[in-house]
């Protein structure tokens, strides 16, 4: 879905400290790109999608910035959290998922990786890499 | 300008003075306030889903860019989590 805080929009400081500079992507490639830099960058661990141009999943779930939903095995919505930032809770998830099958106990192993210096890897920063390996529109 | 309309004017402006400092403090500073006003306010919807409704469906890329499947493909066998965000 798009970017909540782009180089070309509303960047935050915490995203030149951690060197997550991007502009909204304008099309599907660029948007690609950034999703697997994160997925390089943070080694996330879990199936991951990404919403096209039409950014369709975002406007059916009324997902942007950030939100959690859980879908039972009905097809039903089972859990919906509020609108992140400040009401995205990941503990009312894990509730969730912990009432349905009891707490589940995690090895450091498990745990997502985070960047050792907090820099993104071979990913550069819009401003000196502009839309050079990120696809153009 | 009546008496009236000046000072209805000067409390609009001072709320409006007073909104935007009440808004900075709370996201950060003058800036922020003026991207949430910007950006974020005319995007971010509480949306009309409800606990116990069918599940939209959405088709989604792949990483690798040209895979396409539907979130619907992945409900059924387990409860699904829906983790929606990115990377800015």
């Amino acid at each position: 879905m798009r970017e909540a805080h782009p180089t070309d929009e509303w960047q935050m400081k915490s995203n030149i400290k951690d060197d997550v500079c991007y502009a909204q992507p304008k099309n599907l490639e660029q948007r690609v790109y950034i999703a697997n830099d994160f997925i390089k960058r943070y080694k996330y661990p879990v199936p991951f999608g990404i919403d096209d141009m039409s950014n369709a999943a975002e406007g059916a779930y009324s997902a942007w910035p950030e939100r959690l939903y859980i879908i039972d095995e009905n097809g039903h919505i089972a859990y919906k959290g509020g609108n992140g930032p400040f009401k995205y809770d990941p503990k009312e998830v894990r509730g969730w998922l912990s009432a349905r099958y009891g707490e589940v106990q995690h090895d450091d192993k498990d745990k997502v990786a985070k960047p050792p210096d907090g820099k993104a890897g071979d990913a550069k920063p819009a401003e000196s890499q502009p839309a050079v390996t990120v696809p153009k529109a | 300008m009546s008496l009236f309309w000046k000072w209805t004017i000067g409390v609009v402006v001072v709320l409006l003075i007073g909104a935007f400092a009440g808004l900075s403090v709370m996201a950060g500073s003058p800036k922020d306030a003026y991207g949430m006003v910007r950006y974020a306010l005319p995007h971010m919807h509480r949306g009309v889903l409800k606990v116990g409704d069918d599940a939209p469906d959405a088709k989604l890329v792949a990483l690798d860019g040209s895979d396409r499947f539907h979130i619907r493909e992945r409900t059924g066998a387990k409860p699904l989590v829906l983790v929606f965000g990115s990377f800015t």
